[in-house]
């Protein structure tokens, strides 16, 4: 055998056990996923092909069409008010505070707390004779206090809110990071154009973010339609259906109901949703990116 | 807003108190896991002395340790795993142009738009099917996976700073494939197995769903299923031991962020980047 023939076998072999562990706990099981989506499978008997009677299911499912309503709210909270906070907190943490390691470590802090710890602390502020409320009434008085968590009105806005003091650090940090990279002469050079405040930001710091902003984007929609963890241990979807997500959704049809090919059915449309985002994430990415 | 002008106090000011809101869940966790169960129904009262039972009650009802090492070895395992099997995919995956390694490089890129819910509900039934089921194997293996598209790519962009005439004058010294690996290769990868680390322990270890749906025997258990069983399971009122298992749990990452923190900005920068 030749020495590159050789190498070339080599080189197989190094990518063997990769290829196979992906292959096989990764990839195959995406594909089993497509195929129970169009049958009938409590995950004993047999799968039996129903055709596309799972997906059309989906749309009259209380649980799962909240779910969807909700982690649409939860897109499109996400895009408009914690995208913007982000970037103002990465903005105000660029500065040269006497705090700034502070103040940088004090954000970015709950990123690293589990999400099962964070609804332990919260579901006990959050009660109804919790820190919170107990507050509020000797705030502002007893008319004030809710039932946070507990009422159809309050539950999924409140987990929206609890999202953000878990993830907002996180998307700061990339904006911050985003903003070290920009080089101070730039700044400089718009400095002696006399380009200040409002119209600095506009012409110099926000074209120079755009990789972050494309990273943070796809990082908050694919984050909010893969909540799970914070409906599932603080309200369990409810009261009723109204704090359901479709991962919440997909989890109960599955694990709880046994109905595995609805299940997939549901697993399959939301891997639809974060496929497409994620295309148009890279091909944004691809176009501007520098090959490092 | 001129570039070397000190911001103003007053917008430092009403940045911390936005940061101590921000600590204070934090805070409020480590006090309530010292405090007396008779001043644990005045939640604004702050503890007189330091109270220690919650502690002692978690060891002694929970046995945190099995779960803190049913953690420890999934995590390492996890992340030991990847690391040399995605560094050496890495590896090649940069340096072989032919149609096999392509192809491979399609394949793994599918991984990173594919999301890990869309293989969940088949893996359950393959674990039991294959017996692996309730093993720590299992989520290891899962996990690894679940990494091998993102952490090859990362090495794939490392290995490429790497000249190819240190590997051509190994070959002519007589260094074996696995030894010029091993010994010259990936020490010279370090970086990014250090970004890999950095970036994903954190995913691991606080991950609460893949133990909930692959884990039912409660001697394989990881902490953050046994915090939630131990809370679910307790029909008292009383959460002071379940505070305490939650601090607990939390403060080893604590400690490694403290230690990690200056990486960690870099490390998020080149995993999103890639990612």
């Amino acid at each position: 055998m030749s020495l590159s023939r050789k190498q070339y076998w080599i080189a197989c072999l190094f990518l063997l056990p990769a290829f196979v562990i992906f292959g096989m706990f990764f990839f195959y099981p995406f594909l089993q996923s497509i195929y129970y989506s169009f049958t009938e499978w409590n995950g004993v008997k047999t799968p039996r092909y129903v055709g596309l009677s799972n997906y059309r299911y989906l749309f009259q499912d209380v649980q799962m069409l909240d779910g969807m309503k909700n982690t649409l709210k939860m897109v499109v909270f996400g895009l408009l008010v914690q995208n913007p906070l982000a970037l103002l907190l990465a903005v105000l943490l660029n500065k040269k505070f006497r705090t700034r390691g502070f103040l940088r470590t004090s954000f970015y802090l709950p990123v690293i707390i589990s999400l099962v710890v964070t609804s332990v602390v919260w579901g006990e502020i959050l009660k109804f004779d919790g820190f919170a409320n107990g507050i509020l009434t000797r705030i502002i008085g007893e008319a004030n206090v809710q039932d946070w968590l507990g009422t159809v009105y309050t539950s999924f806005p409140t987990i929206i809110l609890l999202t953000q003091w878990q993830a907002i650090g996180y998307c700061a940090v990339i904006y911050l990071a985003g903003l070290q990279a920009i080089p101070t002469d730039i700044y400089e050079a718009a400095d002696i154009e006399g380009a200040k405040g409002i119209a600095l930001f506009r012409h110099v710091t926000f074209p120079m973010l755009m990789p972050s902003f494309t990273i943070v984007l796809f990082l908050t929609i694919v984050g909010a339609l893969r909540l799970f963890d914070l409906p599932f241990l603080l309200t369990n979807g409810g009261p009723g259906s109204s704090s359901y997500t479709i991962f919440l959704a997909v989890y109960n049809a599955a694990f709880k109901n046994q109905s595995y090919g609805y299940a997939t059915a549901g697993s399959i449309v939301l891997t639809v949703f974060i496929i497409a985002v994620t295309v148009i994430q890279l091909s944004i990415t691809r176009r501007r990116e520098v090959e490092l | 807003m001129g570039l070397n002008k000190r911001p103003s106090l007053l917008l430092e000011g009403v940045l911390l108190l936005f940061a101590l809101a921000f600590l204070f869940p934090v805070v409020f966790l480590l006090e309530m896991s010292f405090k007396e169960p008779r001043y644990f129904f005045k939640p604004y009262a702050l503890p007189h002395s330091l109270y220690f039972d919650y502690y002692r009650a978690a060891f002694r009802d929970m046995d945190f340790f099995r779960g803190l090492s049913n953690t420890v070895l999934i995590t390492a395992g996890a992340l030991l795993l990847t690391i040399i099997v995605a560094s050496m995919a890495g590896y090649v995956l940069s340096r072989r142009t032919e149609r096999l390694f392509r192809f491979a490089y399609l394949f793994f890129l599918s991984g990173m738009v594919i999301p890990g819910v869309g293989s969940l509900i088949p893996l359950f039934r393959m674990a039991v099917d294959i017996h692996l089921m309730n093993t720590r194997t299992l989520l290891v293996l899962i996990y690894t996976a679940g990494f091998i598209p993102f952490a090859s790519f990362l090495y794939a962009a490392f290995t490429k700073s790497i000249p190819r005439e240190l590997e051509e004058s190994a070959n002519l010294d007589g260094c074996g494939p696995m030894r010029l690996y091993w010994m010259i290769i990936f020490p010279l990868l370090l970086p990014a197995t250090g970004t890999f680390i950095v970036t994903n322990v954190y995913g691991v270890w606080n991950d609460f769903l893949t133990p909930l749906i692959f884990l039912n025997n409660p001697a394989r258990m990881t902490l953050m299923p046994q915090i939630v069983q131990f809370m679910f399971n307790k029909q008292s009122v009383n959460y002071g031991p379940v505070f305490a298992v939650s601090v607990l749990a939390v403060v080893p990452l604590i400690v490694l962020f403290a230690f990690t923190q200056k990486y960690m900005l870099r490390g998020l920068t080149a995993g999103a980047v890639k990612g």
